[in-house]
Order: C-alpha cells, then sequence, then structure tokens
C-alpha cells in the first residue's frame, strides 16, 4: 500500500508545525561543558604522554655506560707471559694453575669474566681491573720457550702467590649497587587533576574579591561577574620537578608547574551581559615539597608528602560571543598541600608515581576561579620520575 | 549583544563550528521549537525533551560537517530523526517485526474532514499514542517520505513488516480521530 490522501492530509498538517519547546539549553550547556572537558583532558592527555614518551626514549638513548660490577681478569697467555721453566725439566708439564675466575668465584657470587680468548700483550693498566697478582694465574699451560726468546723477566706462573680472600678489596664483600639507590637525584615529569566539586550549582555575587578590576591592571573594557550559575572545569597542570635527598628518607624537591583553570560564568562587559562566557587562567608556579619515604624497596616506595606553592597567573583571557579580552592579574597565589605518595619504579631509573593529597589555596585576591570557590581540593598528581 | 534574528544561519553555523556558546544557543533558540515537534511524533511528549537535548549536542558536535548542501533544517531534522530512532532502539521497543495483516482502512472522506478540525498539537499526541514500533514506521513513510525500502533498512526489517507497520499504524490513527472527533461532538 503506498501513500494515499489520508497520508497527504496528514503531511500537509503537519508541515513545518511549531510548536514551544520545553526549556532544555541548561542540560546542553552542562553537556557541552562536559565534551569540551574531554576534549581537553584528551589534548593534555596526548600532550603528557607524548612528552613522556620522547623524554623516556630520550633517557634510554643518551643515558651513560652503566656499572656493571664485572670483574674482568687479564690473563697472561703464553706468548705474553713467556714464564720461563726450569731447564732440568723440559719436557714436564706446566703445573696446573685454577684460573682466576674459579679462584673469585670460590669466593664470591660476583660475575667474573676471563679474557683468555685474545692474546695481549701485558700492559700495566689492564691489570687494575682486579687487585689480584696477575701474574699469578694463565688459562693454558704456558709453551716452553728457550732462554733466546725470554725478554723480561717474568716469575713462574706456578710460584706466583695464591688469590686469597685478603687480596680482595674491602667492599669486595658488599652486594651490588641497590638497583633502586633511595639517596639519589630524581627527576620527575608530573600532570594534575584536581576535582571540581563545585561545578554547576553555585550561586555567588560579584564581590570585589573576585573582580578582576581588584586583581590586576585594568584592560580597556571593564568585566564583571554577574549572579548565576557558574561552572569550573577541572583545573589542569603539568610540571617539571627535582628532588634531592636531604637524609636517608627525607627528600625536597622543588621545579616549575604549569596549570590552566578554565570557568563559564554570565558576565557583564562593558555594562553589556553575556551568558556562560569563558574565563581562561595560566598560572605558573614553584613547588617545594618535603617528602618523607616510610617504605622503601627496590620496586615501589611510599611516602608522606608536605608543602607548598606559589604560583603567577601569567595570562587572562575572556571568551565571550566570538571576542577575547586579555587581562593582567597581579599578585601571587600560595598554597599548601599535604598528601600521601606512592612510586613504583619498573626499570632501575625510570618509575611512575602517584600522589593523592589535599591542597589548600590561600585567600590572595585572585580572579574567580574553582580555586577561589573551593580553596580545598582533592588533588591528584601522576607522573614518571628519573633517577639521575 | 545583537538579538537573535539579526544573526544569518551562515553566521550562527559559523559560531557554531567555532564553539561559540553564545552562536549555539541561538541555533538552539531558533530551531528547538521546530524540531521539538518531530521528536514528539517519535517518542511522545514524555521523552520528547531529553531526545531534544541529544539530538542539539549531536547537532552542535557534528556541525562541521555540514557542507551547505541542502537545507540546514532538513539536515537537522535528520540528525534528531536519527536520535529518536536511537533512543527507541535502545529501548528495544522496535522489537515487533512480526508480520501484521493489512489493516482496513477506516479513512473516508468525512474522516478527512475531521482532520482539518484537529489542531496540530492534538494530532501529534495522537501519533504519540502509537506504539514506538508503528510510529517509526509511520512517521519514516508517512511524514518523512521514507521508502518501505529505507523504512525497512532504518528500523532493522523487512519491507513487507514496514508494510504492515506503516498500515496498522495509519489504521489506528484513523480509528483515533474519529473517536476524538466524535468525542468533541
Amino acid at each position: 500500500m503506498e501513500r494515499n490522501e489520508f497520508d497527504q492530509m496528514l503531511r500537509n498538517r503537519l508541515e513545518g508545525v511549531i510548536e514551544p519547546a520545553p526549556d532544555v539549553w541548561e542540560g546542553i550547556s552542562r553537556g557541552l561543558a562536559r565534551r569540551h572537558r574531554r576534549v581537553i583532558l584528551r589534548r593534555f592527555a596526548t600532550g603528557a604522554v607524548a612528552a613522556a614518551a620522547g623524554l623516556a626514549v630520550a633517557f634510554l638513548v643518551f643515558r651513560g655506560p652503566q656499572d656493571t660490577r664485572q670483574v674482568t681478569a687479564p690473563i697472561r697467555t703464553a706468548q705474553a707471559v713467556q714464564p720461563v721453566l726450569p731447564q732440568e725439566t723440559p719436557d714436564a708439564p706446566v703445573p696446573e694453575v685454577a684460573p682466576i675466575a674459579t679462584q673469585i668465584a670460590q669466593f664470591t657470587k660476583h660475575q667474573v669474566t676471563a679474557q683468555a680468548s685474545v692474546p695481549k700483550p701485558v700492559v700495566p693498566e689492564t691489570t687494575q681491573d682486579i687487585p689480584v697478582q696477575p701474574s699469578a694465574v694463565t688459562t693454558e699451560p704456558a709453551a716452553p720457550v728457550t732462554p733466546q726468546e725470554e725478554t723480561t723477566p717474568v716469575t713462574p706462573v706456578s710460584e706466583g702467590p695464591q688469590l686469597t680472600q685478603d687480596d680482595l678489596p674491602a667492599d669486595f664483600w658488599q652486594e651490588e649497587t641497590p638497583r633502586h639507590k633511595t639517596h639519589t637525584s630524581q627527576l620527575s615529569i608530573l600532570s594534575n587533576l584536581t576535582t571540581v566539586a563545585s561545578d554547576g550549582d553555585l550561586m555567588y555575587k560579584a564581590s570585589p574579591m573576585h573582580s578582576s578590576s581588584q586583581t590586576g591592571t585594568r584592560a580597556t573594557s571593564s568585566v564583571e561577574p554577574v549572579s548565576g550559575s557558574p561552572k569550573f572545569f577541572s583545573p589542569l597542570s603539568l610540571g617539571l620537578q627535582v628532588a634531592v635527598p636531604v637524609t636517608d628518607r627525607f627528600t625536597l624537591s622543588s621545579g616549575l608547574t604549569y596549570s590552566y583553570l578554565v570557568s563559564q560564568y554570565d558576565m557583564l562587559v562593558d555594562k553589556v551581559r553575556y551568558d556562560g562566557a569563558y574565563n581562561q587562567l595560566h598560572y605558573v608556579g614553584i613547588p617545594l615539597t618535603m617528602s618523607w619515604h616510610f617504605v622503601q624497596t627496590p620496586s615501589f616506595g611510599f611516602y608522606a608528602l608536605a608543602g607548598g606553592a606559589v604560583e603567577k597567573c601569567v595570562a587572562q583571557r575572556y571568551v565571550f560571543a566570538s571576542n577575547t579580552l586579555r587581562e593582567k592579574v597581579g599578585g601571587l597565589q600560595w598554597s599548601a598541600r599535604v598528601g600521601l605518595g606512592a612510586e613504583y619504579w619498573f626499570v632501575p631509573r625510570l618509575g611512575l608515581y602517584f600522589d593523592p593529597s589535599l591542597v589548600y589555596f590561600f585567600d590572595n585576591q585572585q580572579p574567580l576561579s574553582i580555586r577561589t570557590q573551593q580553596p580545598l581540593q582533592a588533588r591528584f598528581e601522576v607522573g614518571l620520575r628519573f633517577k639521575l | 549583544m545583537r538579538d537573535s534574528s539579526t544573526y544569518t544561519e551562515a553566521e550562527l553555523i559559523a559560531g557554531c563550528v567555532r564553539g561559540d556558546r553564545n552562536a549555539q544557543r541561538l541555533l538552539y533558540e531558533r530551531y528547538a521549537s521546530v524540531m521539538y515537534p518531530v521528536c514528539v511524533r517519535y517518542m511522545g511528549r514524555e521523552d520528547a525533551k531529553d531526545v531534544l537535548q541529544d539530538g542539539f549536542l549531536t547537532v552542535f558536535d557534528k556541525i562541521d560537517t555540514y557542507k551547505g548542501e541542502g537545507s540546514f533544517e532538513g539536515w537537522m531534522r535528520k540528525i534528531f530523526v536519527n536520535a529518536c530512532l536511537m533512543r527507541i532502539r535502545k529501548g528495544d521497543a522496535l522489537r515487533f517485526t512480526e508480520d501484521i495483516t493489512e489493516a482496513p482502512e477506516l479513512g473516508g472522506v468525512e474522516e478527512y474532514g475531521v482532520l482539518e478540525q484537529l489542531g496540530t498539537k492534538e494530532i501529534l499526541d495522537l501519533i504519540a499514542q502509537l506504539s514506538p514500533g508503528l510510529r517509526s514506521a509511520f512517521n519514516l513513510f508517512v511524514l518523512e517520505g521514507y521508502t518501505h525500502e529505507e523504512v525497512a533498512e532504518a528500523l532493522g526489517m523487512t519491507e513487507q513488516s514496514s508494510r504492515s507497520q506503516v498500515s496498522r499504524a495509519r489504521s489506528l490513527l484513523q480509528k483515533k480521530i474519529k473517536e476524538l472527533y466524535n468525542g468533541k461532538k
């Protein structure tokens, strides 16, 4: 059955029909804000991962030679040593001497490599690899040589001193250097997210404290927030810090951080009202944190931390109805922080860390943001940590 | 700030592509009352509000893909129809694929005259009273101008099912119109 007259009539009646719709703009606005936040987060995460990957690759490529703690025992070969054998026993077999590797292995768990494959001339420097008498051993029986061939008097192998425990260096019995030495300076690349509990439902007044005119040098236009329901996006931060051990368990860290804060609220610009305009704040700061490591294992570490930061707003921008307006912001933002942290070293010099903490932002006459509305915030900092 | 009516459609679209919240709001104000009846036809008044919101979010999300081919309103309408169908599918309301014997048409000249006397709001409400499956097929075929093949593809059914659903919906609608008119008299 195809379209009939009834269908056509119905279609004509409903063609271009208009009916007042319920106001769903508030929900749409919230949805758009969520999507905007997701886009920012995605870009931020992509940037952070790219930066971390780049640094990790750079670290792996450019790191210096590692101390493998291999003990190298130079072995004199027949050509090099050319021991003088007693004349009266020219056919007698050369006394068996245990290779130095075997001797050392009797004393230590350390890996020993005997360089016996390539004959080398005796060079004094090479004997410094291990403080034992290099002439004490040989890997193969020395070939009998005639006295004419002898150029340098060398002590016969069989008469050389045997390797004893006393011949080893004092620290030879110590374990290898721990892979995860805590007493090491560290470099951290961090990013953090802060929970925003006041998204959407706050009412506030345009008080002088939050007025941009109070806090910074006024641009040509006047901007004032007006009562409404401001929305605050989760602040994003990136940073680079260096941690220096103070004692075995205490570490002091500092560096440079960048934070990006976005708010959305209704504002008056030169007495004209704009709904849902954006305010963007860019802060650069210097944190100072003391950490106390109460659990330290080669792979894991747990610590408590306390500290503070001072930040300077380096740029403020309003975005409304396709226009942008920049304003300077004076003063500094001070904050204090306490929290706990955990780190995991997945390779000897590269690890991940996670620092959940509480941050309190002091009232320092800064522009309206989540920091002025919600001074106490939970922060989740994650990052990569490198041992220098 | 300029009044909503002073912005051209192209200006609003360009503003929305930039993510300008003001332009988005003006676009919403201009088209909400046009798209709302579409949502009511498919979803009924109760759920139309949610789909109206979802539809506008999708419009703002995809507005950069609108290349100016065809009317913007038509482009938006397609998005809203899809949003409605997605919502209906999510609720599994389209699981009705049994064929229904084509219902006898009740319509006559009198009923068509009755139709003229009903308000659009009443007609929308009558359509909304149909089951989700019936009204989806009926809306797509009668009001959006889809062929049965296209309806079948959109709703995941056979062409025969589409014919059956449309026929059944038409029959029920005519009956409801008649009842409403008789009740009014």
